[in-house]
């Protein structure tokens, strides 16, 4: 093929808007970093850019080779990798905020997910794949090889970063029909379960609950105590704004005070005045900060943005000819829309909050190459992957 | 079957796609209602969190005398404060210890050791944190230029100008004016603040009972404070005004006057104007320097002077029997009560009741007196015999109708009431009925009667102008005066009686060399028995005796008589007002 075909065949709109996301981040980042005390923080910025650049070139070199070539290398021994750092995370790993995630400067959990999702789209994207695959037997080997990267990430813990890999697994099997009745049962019964646990919350907590009865309650509810404490603040927010849900009740002050045009670029008084929790201000309430500066008009940008890089990797998976490509697409494609709707989602209070990262705005270098080697391999799929069809 | 797969998995990219959308513009709609619905509101939360009203203090009036001099006023002096901004550290007792150290740093460098415990630094960090806080106040030039000359070295220190009260005139009036503490500004109800700082407080004299005229306007600042509570920046949102000046009726000509004559003494002096109750001198012995209070009241001069019974207010605050002044009292009792002025008694120098024997001053006694003589001469047994003939309650509605027994309604906090006695009050006091003696005693103003200076000063401008009026102390207080309840001619006698007494009487040493006319009364009252038996030597006076624009009365503790001892006092004080002749 043609360099000029490769060209003409690149999907500008994602590229373009991943570029202004990284120039927002690291804006964000900037404000976010001088905000608090420490050199470290102030320079931040430039570690992130320095990062995106090299993400950059695993973008295009990815984007540039054909995903079919390398997925079909790599797919089992980065999986394998993946499942071995994860161990080996959890034995030597470095501890921060009550969780065992470093592996000296990277973290194994945000690249395992994308290896999950290559060694899926690989294994269930060729349609000519044997029968067996699309049924029972073939929905345990997927359970298993979600399910175990998903069990360590868990142990680490972080549940915010598992249930990430969900939705985008899921779907990835839905669309690659592997017995999906399954798929629709394991739906309909997150649902359930999900309601069941916040309406069971909500019973034992609220306001004059007795002791004996909330004990009775939360006996069956499977979450730890700060877990429930972060769903008994996102169902109470206006309960005991000074401890538990002081941190929502900042993200909420910062986003709702930048208004309609915000407060200027370094402006943001909740974050400059360290309101806003400065351990993770640069990380999961980086929205925050960048919703303070931007206002309504900025967030509309940013969500804007998100759009015009994601539905272009949904259409990739729409026009492609390839089944390990619509997979691939699909998979990276739902991973980061997970991360983008449950971090802000968390920001403005519409679900619990989670520890996680949004993508191109957080600090977070593992996680920005994750993300970026995920989108130049769906470009990759956007530009090879409908080879067979002209 | 092919078709069908593709066909499924086309939809689903596409429907995936839709949720993208779907999801993100729920997001939007959520970051509407955040961002430009409930905008103003989360704006207000934020700025309520990280805003502190701080109130400031204005500063005070002055306190000026009659003619202009000052008598209390603030001068400029210079603080050491330290900002806690400078020292954040990973905790609050990091924070501590490091302003603690940087304080001890400056302390060596300025020579001068820090007043500051660790408890009180910890106790502003935790509570006034936003606040600078003051280390050293009142500092010399000296130790400024120490810390100017080595300002970079202790970043987070600062030299900040404040205001000290000052006493110009030192000693002068020092019971009337009072003294200065610190405290916390006041602000009308309902207003909250989060910080107050601190300004001057009245505690004591004029400074205390005019507190709230002479405090300056308080004012506001904003103080923007980051989540631990460290100031970030400030702005002034109302100015702080200074207070108005007090202005006095006291007249420092006859208040030197007056405290030159009782130097040395433990006495007390009340001057008036019978007119108006204008306060020209009101004097205690012995006094102190206002200025050793300043910048503020240490324990050892509390000790010294402020709560040492010698130094208390004798002026309008302790009590005294009023002896033989008291006499013109029964005098004007006698007269309401139908007695004539010209009927004579026959002193023989002791009067005897029972078992009770009052001996007159002079032993022998003064043969037929009448009134006015008997003021003249402070004849005892004729006031004794006058008391008993009319009755306690007609002695003591006469004692009443001059305000004894009450305040006097002084514009200031110590104004006692004295004490006016009855057959219950000696009851309640005393467990005693009352006896035929009690009265006897009460008519010559010993026994349980008790008044203040001040409160015979009043009784002597009465007397002189028929009128009673409200002592006071602030220049345009309103003046109230009511009429005695006695007739002119009544009076005319008492008055005559008055003026005989300086003029060749007990008290002619009063007007020896005055320009004018003056009119008095001499009074020793004997106070204890045995070992402690000592005189308390009175002096009471209007002048000019017609038409009298002032009135005194002087107390001399532990003098020989009121005719030897105050009446020159007096006497001199007089002069200082009308001249000599």
């Amino acid at each position: 093929m043609k360099f000029l075909e490769y060209i003409k065949r690149f999907n500008w709109i994602t590229f373009a808007a991943m570029l202004a996301l990284i120039a927002l981040g690291t804006a964000a980042i900037y404000s976010a970093g001088n905000a608090r005390s420490g050199e470290v923080f102030h320079v931040m910025w430039k570690a992130n850019l320095g990062t995106a650049v090299f993400g950059l070139a695993v973008y295009l070199a990815l984007a540039f080779f054909d995903y079919r070539k390398y997925i079909t290398v790599s797919a089992i021994p980065a999986y394998a990798l993946a499942v071995v750092l994860l161990v080996v995370v959890l034995l030597v790993g470095t501890s921060t905020y009550g969780g065992r995630r470093w592996l000296w400067f990277f973290q194994p959990s945000e690249v395992s997910k994308l290896c999950v999702i290559s060694m899926l789209a690989w294994l269930f994207g060729p349609t000519d794949s044997p029968p067996w695959m699309r049924g029972f037997r073939g929905f345990l080997l997927a359970a298993a090889l979600v399910g175990v990267p998903a069990v360590l990430i868990l142990k680490e813990p972080d549940l915010g970063t598992m249930l990430t890999l969900m939705p985008a697994t899921a779907l990835m099997l839905f669309v690659a029909r592997v017995w999906r009745r399954a798929l629709v049962v394991a739906l309909c019964a997150a649902v359930v379960g999900g309601t069941a646990l916040l309406g069971a919350v909500y019973e034992a907590e609220k306001p004059g609950v007795p002791e004996a009865r909330r004990e009775a309650i939360m006996k069956y509810v499977p979450l730890k105590p700060h877990q429930v404490k972060r769903v008994r603040v996102f169902l109470f927010p206006d309960e005991d704004p000074n401890a538990a849900g002081y941190n929502l009740r900042q993200a909420l002050i910062s986003i709702g005070s930048g208004g309609f045009s915000g407060k200027g670029f370094r402006r943001g008084e909740t974050n400059h005045l360290k309101y806003l929790p400065q351990s993770i201000s640069m990380n999961d309430f980086i929205f925050c900060v960048y919703a303070e500066e931007a206002g309504f008009v900025g967030s509309v940008l940013l969500l804007a943005l998100f759009g015009a890089l994601l539905v272009p990797c949904a259409w990739t998976a729409y026009v492609v000819t390839d089944g390990t490509g619509r997979l691939l697409a699909l998979g990276v494609s739902t991973l980061v829309f997970a991360h983008v709707f449950i971090n802000i989602a968390m920001s403005v209070g519409l679900v619990p909050i989670t520890g996680l990262p949004l993508p191109f705005i957080s600090a977070g270098r593992t996680f920005l190459v994750t993300v970026m080697a995920g989108l130049g391999i769906v470009q990759s799929v956007s530009i090879h992957g409908r080879e067979t069809r002209t | 079957m092919r078709d069908d797969v593709r066909l499924v998995s086309d939809l689903s990219a596409l429907a995936t796609g839709v949720v993208f959308i779907v999801g993100l513009v729920v997001l939007g709609f959520r970051l509407a209602q955040i961002q430009l619905v409930d905008a103003a509101k989360y704006l207000e939360d934020g700025s309520r969190q990280a805003a502190r009203r701080v109130q400031t203090a204005g500063p005070r009036g002055r306190i000026i005398a009659r003619d202009g001099t000052v008598l209390a006023d603030n001068r400029a002096s210079v603080s050491i404060v330290v900002s806690p901004e400078g020292f954040q550290r990973r905790n609050w007792t990091e924070t501590v210890s490091a302003i603690s150290n940087a304080i001890e740093s400056v302390a060596s460098a300025i020579e001068t050791p820090s007043p500051l415990s660790a408890n009180a630094i910890a106790r502003h960090v935790r509570q006034q944190l936003a606040r600078p806080l003051v280390v050293w106040r009142d500092v010399g030039d000296e130790q400024i230029a120490r810390l100017v000359e080595r300002e970079s070295e202790f970043p987070g220190f600062e030299c900040v100008e404040t205001e000290e009260r000052t006493y110009p005139e030192g000693r002068l009036a020092a019971h009337v004016i009072g003294y200065v503490g610190r405290g916390e500004t006041t602000s009308a109800a309902g207003e909250k603040f989060n910080f107050r700082d601190k300004e001057m407080k009245g505690r004591a004299g004029l400074e205390a009972f005019y507190d709230g005229y002479l405090r300056g306007s308080p004012g506001e600042v904003s103080v923007t404070v980051d989540a631990r509570g460290f100031a970030v920046a400030e702005e002034t949102v109302v100015e702080a005004r200074r207070g108005p000046d007090l202005k006095l009726t006291i007249d420092p000509k006859i208040q030197r006057s007056v405290e030159r004559q009782l130097r040395g003494e433990y006495a007390a002096c009340a001057v008036m104007d019978p007119r108006d109750g204008a306060v020209l001198a009101l004097a205690s012995a012995p006094a102190y320097d206002l200025n050793l209070l300043v910048p503020r009241l240490t324990p050892e001069m509390q000790e010294r002077y402020v709560g040492n019974h010698a130094c208390r207010n004798r002026a309008c605050f302790e009590t005294y029997a009023p002896g033989s002044t008291f006499k013109p009292v029964t005098a004007l009792a006698g007269l309401a009560a139908g007695r004539s002025a010209l009927a004579e008694y026959e002193c023989t120098g002791v009067f005897s009741l029972g078992g009770m024997r009052l001996h007159c001053a002079r032993r022998w006694g003064h043969g037929p007196i009448d009134m006015r003589h008997a003021l003249k001469e402070s004849c005892n047994t004729y006031f004794c015999n006058l008391g008993s003939e009319i009755g306690t309650n007609a002695l003591f509605a006469a004692a009443r109708a001059f305000g004894l027994g009450e305040k006097t309604g002084l514009d200031f906090p110590q104004d006692s009431a004295g004490v006016v006695p009855s057959a219950e009050f000696k009851r309640r006091n005393y467990n005693l009925p009352w006896y035929a003696g009690d009265l006897a005693q009460a008519s010559i103003g010993q026994g349980q009667l008790l008044v203040t200076p001040l409160q015979m000063a009043r009784v002597a401008g009465a007397i002189g102008t028929g009128r009673l009026v409200r002592p006071h102390l602030r220049a345009d207080a309103p003046v109230e005066s009511s009429p005695l309840p006695f007739s002119q001619r009544q009076l005319a006698v008492v008055r005559e009686g008055m003026r005989m007494v300086v003029d060749g009487g007990t008290g002619k040493l009063a007007g020896e060399g005055v320009a004018v006319p003056v009119a008095g009364k001499t009074g020793t009252a004997e106070v204890g028995r045995g070992a402690t038996r000592r005189k308390n030597t009175w002096f009471i006076a209007y002048a000019p005796a017609e038409n009298p624009t002032v009135a005194v009365a002087m107390v001399v503790e532990n003098g020989m008589s009121g005719g030897g001892t105050t009446a020159p006092k007096v006497g001199e004080v007089l002069k200082t007002i009308f001249g000599e002749l």
